[in-house]
């Protein structure tokens, strides 16, 4: 197998050019080019001036940005702890191989097949003051309706219901997967050392599934790090910015105010934090599975 | 002439090397058995043999011709795999088909030999069903069936039976002894069951250590093993190997005293045996029986009592730590603990020298 | 909390917690449902009318009748299939390649690739719009089309699944006399069958629901996607043609990928549990 000479060993490489040419083209080429064009005053038509790193000095410095970064932050921080902690909660219940159990995974994984567009399109006749659902309960009830989604207060909170609605199955997955991978006959050691319900999922299901656990937390924040259509759709980022995310940002500067090379800078600080997290984590488990 | 021919075969992995100058003949319509422990090299020289391993250098021959740069599908030989490799997705007539396909037999021809093939191996009812459909043994009869459709001068048997169950194991080894009287060619299978390659090989190729160790057929790798390796990796339980010294003498045989101080007279000639050189006495269990203290050589205790119905091996325990086994009749009344004496049949006992060379009793005496 | 018996039945408790999630995740649904079988006028003013009937599919004849939607769904359909065809092939391509044969290069390559997992879109995404326009291959489907085929994940999940397969069956068609090529089609891709499956349903669900990439190169409404198109259609529903009209577009979106989701979800639970266990 080892013979064969050059032309054989070329072979290999025209099976993988397709991709590692369109590879290349297409993802690490402007992944490059952003780099060099966040050094830039550059507008969406070609023009290019090098400043360096202007286009960081003035994201450092812009009120606009912080609020978008604090918005994408208090998001994640509202979205991931309650996401992962009802998607583990439902998955230790939906771990059974009965047909309810089965009926009930596909209920709570069909949201996730929509496209944010029309999980935008449902909760905004949910939220909304003048025709959703909501505002049709509170009118049964004698209530003034909540504006949801023009509330500085509420706008975020509402977002994360629905991003929380919308992404819910996945984890769930994830963590049915994984408690599949914890052999039976550890719970029923457990049940004959008579541990009861929390002892055994203090003690045997959360450790076994720490790695899901930390899979499913690390994709959820580099997830809702980059929320941007729920935002966009429900609000606009508004009112006053105050469910403006990082990405939002984006393409507001660079779509609506043209200005391509601080939009890129704006990508590669996001770049950076999601970097910053994802190394994070890693090293969260690394670290433990030595110690431990 | 021979049918295939091996010659100074070698090969390395980086600094390890697995196979060192492997020569070797297989004759026309011979079935060889390669015999060896995992990391022998056996499996290596086969994939060699098939060109599915390049050897770094040496020469392979078959029938004439020589096949060592061939790709594998051009060599003439066929190979049926150990976990035997059927395509899962393919039906039991399109996994014969393959290789003709591609080798461009036309289609009629192809037809003929796989309804020849099915109808040998009786698998015609098997012949439209996927191999996930069919039993480990039917799995096994379409592995030879793809290999015997090839019509290859020299088929390759990757540990032919070590995936059937007791049973399957002892029908499959005698379809095995049926399908070479069948097929023109040479057969190797590659195995490390020694009682498969002593029931089905014409000889036997015992391999440890990367080299050939012996070539024989079987009786006589079992009755004159080469060194001390083959002498226990044949025969099951294995040889008896107790430290012993050559006794001076003029006998022309050489008399050699135990560890423990028993004297054994042996019908091995003493030329060439220095005197109280180490020797290891080679003593087969059938060659160790039980004795009355009397007629005893040595007096030993019994630690594991082995019943096979028809005889019984007895573990017994020399008084210096050694370990004996020795035969005793089916109806053996004898226990763990029991302290017995062991008579030593000396007309049949080996001497390896310290290097591990054997040395028997003369056939001719 | 219940991890004791996988075959156990659902107890009071849990069942009563599962209803009340399943009642939250249905409602929005069934609430869009009806106010798409509404008349846009009984819903001028009054969106709790969708509670009670008449109920009517007016909607749903108008958007069959409605040139863009059905355009939108169109195209929709041809980048999602594009798509996935694309990445069906060159994953397999270089899957096989990186799993089974010899090549200069060849670990640092698949390293490459590895590093395309950690590269969020958003470092990517305006600098691409950048390129496209040079290429001038905005608004056209291949320029909806290629940036979904450099996904790295697609190239490790299809080497992962080579490498799965025993390589004796390599063997066996060496000895066969196959060429690579033909080891490649007629041996090891139709065993790869379950994996394109679950990649292909991954690869179309993630195509189809794509929104950040097709909002900003699809600028005519000839090229959105239904995703795009529902965006533009929701941000100014106002001026357009009212809410059941716009839930019904909702429903005659999801329809595709509903179907989608029911036909394979053996293969969707698949992939997430290949995800979860590496």
């Amino acid at each position: 197998m080892k013979s064969g000479g050059a032309p054989r060993r070329l072979e290999g490489l025209a099976f993988v050019a397709p991709f590692l040419l369109l590879y290349g083209v297409v993802l690490i080429w402007p992944l490059l080019m952003g780099i060099g064009i966040s050094f830039h005053r550059a507008d969406l038509f070609g023009a290019r001036e090098w400043i360096g790193l202007g286009n960081y000095a003035t994201a450092l410095a812009d009120p606009v940005v912080h609020q978008a970064i604090g918005n994408t932050l208090l998001l994640a921080l509202l979205i991931v702890p309650p996401l992962t902690a009802l998607a583990l909660l439902l998955a230790l219940a939906l771990n059974r191989a009965t047909r309810g159990a089965a009926v009930f995974r596909g209920i709570f994984f069909s949201s996730s097949v929509l496209s944010v567009t029309i999980v935008t399109l449902i909760w905004r006749f949910i939220l909304t003051p003048d025709a959703g659902l909501l505002a049709v309960a509170a009118d049964a009830l004698g209530r003034e309706p909540l504006p949801f989604l023009s509330d500085q207060a509420l706008v975020i909170p509402a977002i994360a219901i629905t991003t929380i609605w919308w992404s819910l199955g996945f984890p769930i997955m994830l963590f049915l997967a994984g408690l599949q991978q914890v052999p039976a006959d550890v719970y029923e050691a457990a049940a004959l050392d008579r541990a009861g319900r929390w002892t055994t999922f203090r003690h045997i299901t959360l450790p076994a599934i720490r790695r899901t656990l930390l899979l499913v937390v690390m994709l959820q924040t580099v997830g809702q790090l980059q929320l941007f259509g729920q935002a966009q759709l429900l609000t606009g980022g508004g009112p006053g910015g105050g469910s403006r995310t990082i990405v939002l940002a984006i393409f507001e500067v660079a779509f609506g105010r043209w200005e391509l090379g601080y939009a890129t800078a704006l990508a590669e600080i996001l770049f950076a934090m999601i970097l910053v997290v994802t190394l994070l984590q890693y090293w969260l488990v690394t670290r433990r599975e030595d110690a431990g | 002439m021979a049918s295939l021919a091996l010659k100074d075969v070698h090969k390395s992995y980086g600094d390890t090397l697995v196979l060192d100058r492997v020569s070797l003949e297989v004759a026309a319509r011979e079935l060889i058995a390669f015999l060896g422990p995992s990391g022998s090299g056996k499996s290596t020289l086969l994939r060699i043999i098939a060109g599915l391993e390049t050897a770094d250098g040496g020469e392979v021959w078959l029938e004439g011709r020589r096949i060592d740069a061939l790709p594998p599908g051009d060599r003439g030989v066929a190979m049926v795999f150990q976990h035997y490799a059927l395509y899962p997705h393919m039906t039991v007539r399109e996994n014969m088909a393959f290789g003709l396909r591609n080798a461009g037999v036309p289609k009629p021809e192809i037809d003929a030999r796989i309804a020849q093939a099915a109808h040998v191996l009786e698998i015609e009812a098997q012949l439209e069903k996927k191999p996930g459909q069919m039993s480990g043994g039917q799995r096994q009869r379409v592995a030879i069936g793809r290999a015997i459709v090839k019509q290859p001068k020299l088929f390759l048997l990757d540990e032919p039976l070590s995936n059937l169950d007791a049973a399957l194991r002892t029908r499959t080894r005698v379809e095995l002894a049926q399908l070479r009287q069948r097929v023109d060619a040479a057969l190797i299978m590659v195995t490390h069951d020694q009682a498969e390659a002593m029931t089905l090989a014409d000889r036997m190729v015992v391999l440890n250590e990367r080299r050939i160790q012996q070539v024989g057929t079987p009786m006589d790798i079992y009755a004159r093993p080469a060194n001390a390796f083959v002498a226990r990796f044949v025969g099951s339980p294995a040889m008896t190997l107790a430290p012993a010294t050559v006794m001076p003498g003029n006998d022309r045989f050489a008399r050699v005293r135990l560890a423990g101080g028993a004297e054994v007279m042996t019908r091995v000639p003493r030329n060439g045996l220095v005197d109280g050189a180490p020797v290891s006495l080679g003593l087969r269990p059938e060659h160790v029986s039980l004795a009355p203290a009397e007629a005893a050589t040595l007096q030993a205790e019994v630690i594991l009592v082995e019943r096979l119905g028809d005889r019984t091996f007895v573990y017994a325990c020399l008084a210096d730590g050694l370990e004996m086994i020795a035969q005793d009749i089916g109806s053996s009344a004898v226990r763990v603990g029991d302290r017995v004496g062991l008579r030593i049949d000396g007309d049949a006992a080996h001497l390896f020298e310290a290097d591990g060379t054997g040395r028997h009793a003369d056939a001719a005496t | 909390m219940s991890a004791t018996s996988p075959r156990a039945g659902l107890s009071g408790p849990v069942l009563a917690l599962l209803l009340v999630g399943a009642a939250v995740m249905l409602t929005p649904m069934v609430w869009t449902l009806l106010l798409s079988v509404k008349s846009n006028a009984a819903l001028l003013g009054d969106s709790g009318a969708a509670l009670s009937p008449p109920y009517t599919l007016d909607n749903y004849r108008a958007i069959l009748a409605d040139r863009l939607t059905s355009r939108w769904l169109l195209n929709s359909l041809i980048v999602s299939l594009g798509t996935t065809a694309g990445v069906l092939v060159l994953s397999s391509l270089a899957g096989f390649a990186f799993a089974r044969l010899e090549f200069p290069f060849r670990r640092s390559l698949f390293l490459f690739v590895l590093l395309g997992l950690a590269i969020p879109e958003q470092a990517v995404i305006l600098p691409r719009h950048q390129l496209f326009a040079t290429l001038g291959l905005h608004n056209s489907y291949p320029g909806l089309i290629l940036p979904g085929l450099t996904g790295s994940f697609g190239v490790f999940f299809m080497t992962q699944y080579f490498r799965a397969i025993p390589r004796d069956l390599d063997e066996a068609a060496l000895l066969d006399g196959a060429s690579r090529l033909r080891l490649f089609w007629s041996v090891l891709l139709p065993l790869t069958i379950p994996a394109q499956a679950t990649l292909g349903v991954f690869t179309f669900l993630a195509s189809w629901n794509d929104y950040w990439w097709p909002l900003i190169s699809a600028t005519t409404s000839d090229y959105y996607t239904l995703t795009v198109g529902l965006a533009s259609a929701q941000m100014n529903y106002a001026q357009t043609s009212g809410l059941g009209f716009l839930m019904a577009q909702a429903v005659f979106a999801s329809v595709p990928i509903l179907i989608v989701y029911i036909v394979f979800q053996k293969q969707i639970v698949r992939a997430m549990a290949g995800t979860a266990v590496r």
